[in-house]
């Protein structure tokens, strides 16, 4: 056939690394640090850290799920409406049903916790078989089926809270940062980052995330390759369901409440740091990592117009700069970094 | 001649099934009309009052639904509930009374998202012969509309005042640092309660710097960010004013993550049954409760005596007062002052 | 001749009101070339999708070495041997050559990690580098996306994966559409293989000279029926034509 080529492997290697994604985005990142530590220096700090990445804990968790189901092809944007919908199914099920309330605290909130936590990423989870169902069996684009979806979780969230926070019991030690001084990661920091990780991993290493690249990049050549696609993207969209149910755990364990007005428009944070972080919204193209710096990245302009007294409407440009950044980077480069 | 005989035969057969056809559809449209008061007989009431709020997802307006339902029932009215699930803006809410409207109420009840967006569907509906009351929020032009019944923000802010004032234990000739938690910088409520806030500060307690101020967008996580940014920025802070309920969820949760209850002082308003209860554990200084289920029902009662009677209301505009609820207040006004749900 | 290996007798398909197949039938023998050809809307794209199991017909019976199959979805058709190149190559573009041609068959690492689907990368990068060569193909660094291949390449990627993996039946559909006339000669030449190696192939193409070059048997179609079936030897260039576009008439089969 052809004659392969000996290309010069040291450079290759070099040119993709400096000049691939995640770079790019680490150096972005690094630049948005230095430019508000000199707009105000306690920028510069582990408190300021802590903040951070207490906010980027819920979102990463959609972005995370919002990565797979755009690699796929697909879009989610009920993950906001399920959020909300799991913080309060959970705070109901640890105060109505199993009789706990604000009272209980530290340690002793552990065990309905663990239920409230259970009963979120359970809620999450059947979100996101209703989605699956209305994709595959009724053959509804997924823009449309999960906007549906998005109007009836934060309907419901609404109707089963009465509109207003269901406070219960907490342990706010788990979203604070372990050592105010030196650590900035809190405990529900550390378990978000876990759950990254693993559903990275399984993105970029198993089957399961190669099924999703397949699909996403050209379903026909997956199904005649034997692949199963409703079956698959059923686990899709019920792994983001799933994960925007331990979001809306998430935001419970920092509210001590479940909040029916926690969700709203959180999707679409998840989404521009999920394109932000490099993925195409036409499928087959993104990276976890790109996701995860690309929420950082959201996070810190939040932070950092806060704490340098800019009127936050500027965030709303900041953020729609660097999207419009992100997407003409993916027009422009050729598809080098394979899956 | 028996064939024009026929024919009106059939022509008035024709008129009657119509008629009973049209009879029929207004019943289903009467019955239809009756979305929320499932007690209520399904026999068409004589005045229906339609109510179009802010947005469902606040429990303010929930606390209002109560007190708008328990009025209707009272008076014998059928209510017709409405208004977007969780968007607080004019873009949708027009939209709302536009087909509240179609629906022919006798009279309706407002809360305009936005004082000059909303004018025209006001004008609309009086132009219709509808009476109109306006809660809560205010359209610019109030000359059409019967009565405009709210609590009062300014004066909410200036309790909020003396109660931050209060709870840091000013001294003249100090220096204080606070900082100010809206969720919108348009929403007239909010705008007043912050200049009421403000003027308090300036008139009693000048030694107050407000350092800052942000927005959480009715998102209580928006607003526990802003404080947890505040907390850093400002290691000395003394207050914090939390300007709606949602924010007040979001700030409390903030300052208990943080370990600064009782080190700041933290004054919210709305009486959610979650944050009132936060005030036993000392994390409110107070809340400062408004009465919404009290203006849905003055409201109601305006429209109801004004069409059935022709009485003209007491007064165009009414202020129902705030009530501060702090560690002070007793249990009983607690209870009395929570927002209830149903 | 050897045995027959593949059979669809009197398969139909209709799609809402149009009839794509009317009781086609066709017979592969191991070891041999079988052309495929027809004009647009003949139905040669249905055959090969009810041939590979990509869709079910709605009559007929389909014989795999006698006996007798039903391809409920490709996978089926997959496993018992039959591999298929469709017309725009199957392959996903943002994955690397080896991750296509390992697509659905993938090698997981050993123990517990296996188990939990995770893949053996490298494993999977030198056995597809291995078997593309064994077949012809020489293909840059695999763990390049497809879609930094030329179209050329990608063809040859398509078809080596087609033959690699192979058992009894190769389905190849246009494999010559887009490619110059050096790479659609290496695409001749690997079909020549595969017979070598026993196998059968199904040639589906417009390029009639490349159809009269490798097969050993021509199967017209027409209308959504077989209107001709024949050795290669007894058709010229101007009589196949002919036979396509119907000008040349000929007997229905089940009229001889």
């Amino acid at each position: 056939m052809s004659s392969s080529q000996q290309p010069n492997l040291r450079l290759e290697r070099f040119k993709a690394v400096a000049g691939s994604q995640n770079s790019i985005l680490l150096s972005v990142l690094i630049a948005l640090a230095i430019i508000f530590t000199l707009a105000e220096p306690l920028f510069f700090s582990v408190a300021t850290a802590g903040n951070i990445l207490t906010d980027w804990g819920s979102i990463v968790l959609l972005a995370a799920g919002q990565t797979l189901v755009i690699i796929s092809g697909g879009i989610d944007l009920s993950v906001g409406g399920t959020l909300a919908i799991s913080g309060v199914t959970s705070a109901w099920m640890m105060t109505t049903i199993l009789g706990f309330d604000i009272t209980t605290t530290g340690p002793d909130a552990y065990p309905p916790l663990i239920v409230g936590g259970l009963t979120a990423v359970g809620t999450g989870l059947a979100v996101g078989l209703v989605n699956a169902f209305l994709i595959n069996k009724l053959r509804i684009v997924p823009f449309v089926a999960t906007l549906a979806t998005m109007g009836a979780t934060l309907g419901f969230a609404i109707i089963i809270s009465n509109g207003m926070p269901i406070g219960g019991p907490n342990d706010f030690s788990l979203i604070s940062p372990i050592n105010p001084t030196w650590m900035p990661f809190s405990w529900a920091v550390v378990g978000v980052i876990i759950v990254v990780t693993t559903v990275g991993l399984f993105l970029h290493r198993s089957r399961f995330g190669l099924h999703t690249y397949a699909i996403g990049s050209n379903a026909f050549a997956a199904r005649a390759a034997g692949i199963n696609v409703e079956r698959h993207l059923t686990k899709v969209y019920a792994l983001a369901g799933a994960l925007a149910g331990l979001a809306g755990f998430y935001v419970y364990l920092r509210l001590g409440a479940g909040s029916p007005s926690s969700g709203v428009m959180r999707e679409l944070d998840a989404i521009a740091a999920v394109v932000i972080g490099g993925a195409s919204l036409m499928g087959g193209v993104g990276r976890m990592m790109g996701t995860v710096i690309g929420a950082l990245i959201l996070f810190t302009v939040q932070s950092g117009l806060i704490m340098a007294g800019v009127a936050p409407d500027w965030k709303k440009v900041v953020v729609a700069v660097l999207i419009a950044a992100a997407v003409a980077a993916q027009t422009l480069r050729p598809q080098n970094r394979a899956r | 001649m028996k064939k024009s005989y026929f024919k009106k035969a059939v022509a008035l057969a024709g008129a009657a099934v119509f008629a009973i056809g049209l009879a029929g559809c207004a019943a289903e449209e009467e019955a239809a009309v009756t979305p929320t008061t499932d007690d209520t007989a399904v026999v068409a009431e004589d005045l229906t009052i339609a109510f179009v709020m802010g947005a469902e997802s606040d429990p303010f307006f929930q606390a209002m639904k109560i007190g708008a339902e328990e009025e209707a029932a009272a008076q014998g009215v059928t209510l017709i509930w409405q208004g977007d699930p969780s968007n607080y803006s004019p873009e949708t809410q027009i939209p709302i009374v536009d087909s509240v409207l179609a629906q022919q109420p006798d009279g309706l009840v407002l809360i305009p998202t936005d004082p000059t967006a909303l004018q025209a569907s006001v004008a609309k509906a009086v132009a219709a012969g509808i009476a109109v009351a306006n809660v809560d929020t205010r359209v610019g032009d109030l000359t059409d509309v019967l009565t405009f019944i709210t609590g009062d923000n300014e004066d909410g802010g200036a309790k909020a005042a003396e109660a931050i004032a209060n709870a840091i234990g000013y001294t003249d000739g100090e220096t204080y640092e606070v900082v100010i938690g809206l969720t919108s910088a348009t929403a007239t409520t909010n705008v007043s309660r912050k200049e009421g806030f403000e003027a308090t500060i300036a008139a009693s307690y000048p030694g107050i710097q407000i350092m800052d101020v942000a927005y959480s967008e009715s998102n209580p996580e928006k607003a526990s960010t802003n404080v947890n940014n505040w907390l850093t920025k400002y290691p000395n802070l003394d207050g914090i004013f939390a300007i709606d309920g949602t924010n007040a969820s979001g700030a409390a949760a903030a300052l208990q993550a943080k370990g600064l209850v009782g080190e700041v002082a933290l004054v919210g308003y709305d009486a959610y049954p979650a944050n009132v209860a936060l005030i036993e554990a000392g994390v409110f200084t107070a809340l400062i409760a408004q009465d919404p289920a009290a203006e849905a029902r003055l409201a109601i009662q305006s429209l109801v005596e004004y069409l059935r009677n022709g009485t003209m209301p007491a007064s165009a505009e009414v202020v129902i007062p705030n009530v501060t609820l702090d560690a002070n207040t007793s249990a009983a006004d607690l209870a009395k002052y929570t927002y209830v749900a149903n | 001749m050897s045995e027959v290996i593949y059979e669809v007798k009197n398969v139909s398909k209709r799609y809402g009101s149009v009839v794509a197949l009317d009781g086609a039938n066709l017979k592969l023998h191991a070891g041999e070339v079988v052309g495929l050809v027809g004009d647009n809307g003949a139905g040669k794209s249905t055959l090969v999708k009810v041939l590979s199991g990509a869709h079910m017909p709605d009559d007929g019976q389909i014989f795999l070495d006698g006996e007798k199959v039903s391809w409920e979805n490709p996978r089926m058709a997959l496993e018992a041997g039959i591999e298929t190149l469709y017309q725009d190559s199957g392959l996903a573009p943002n994955l690397t050559v080896s991750k296509n041609v390992f697509l659905g068959r993938e090698i997981t690492k050993k123990g517990i990690l296996g188990k939990m689907g995770f893949l053996d990368s490298k494993a999977m990068e030198e056995k597809a580098h291995a078997e593309l060569e064994r077949v012809g193909i020489a293909v840059p660094a695999s763990n390049r996306s497809v879609s930094q291949l030329s179209g050329g390449q990608r063809q040859a990627v398509a078809i080596g994966r087609a033959v690699a993996w192979a058992r009894k039946v190769i389905i190849l559909d246009e494999p010559t559409n887009h490619l110059g006339a050096r790479q659609a000669g290496e695409v001749l030449e690997v079909i020549k293989e595969a017979k070598k190696k026993g196998l059968g192939v199904i040639f589906i193409s417009h390029t009639l000279p490349h159809v009269l070059e490798v097969t050993d048997r021509i199967v017209v179609l027409r209308l959504g029926k077989v209107v001709r079936d024949a050795p290669t030897s007894e058709f010229t260039g101007d009589t196949l034509v002919g036979t396509i576009t119907g000008t040349i008439q000929t007997i229905p089969e089940e009229d001889r």
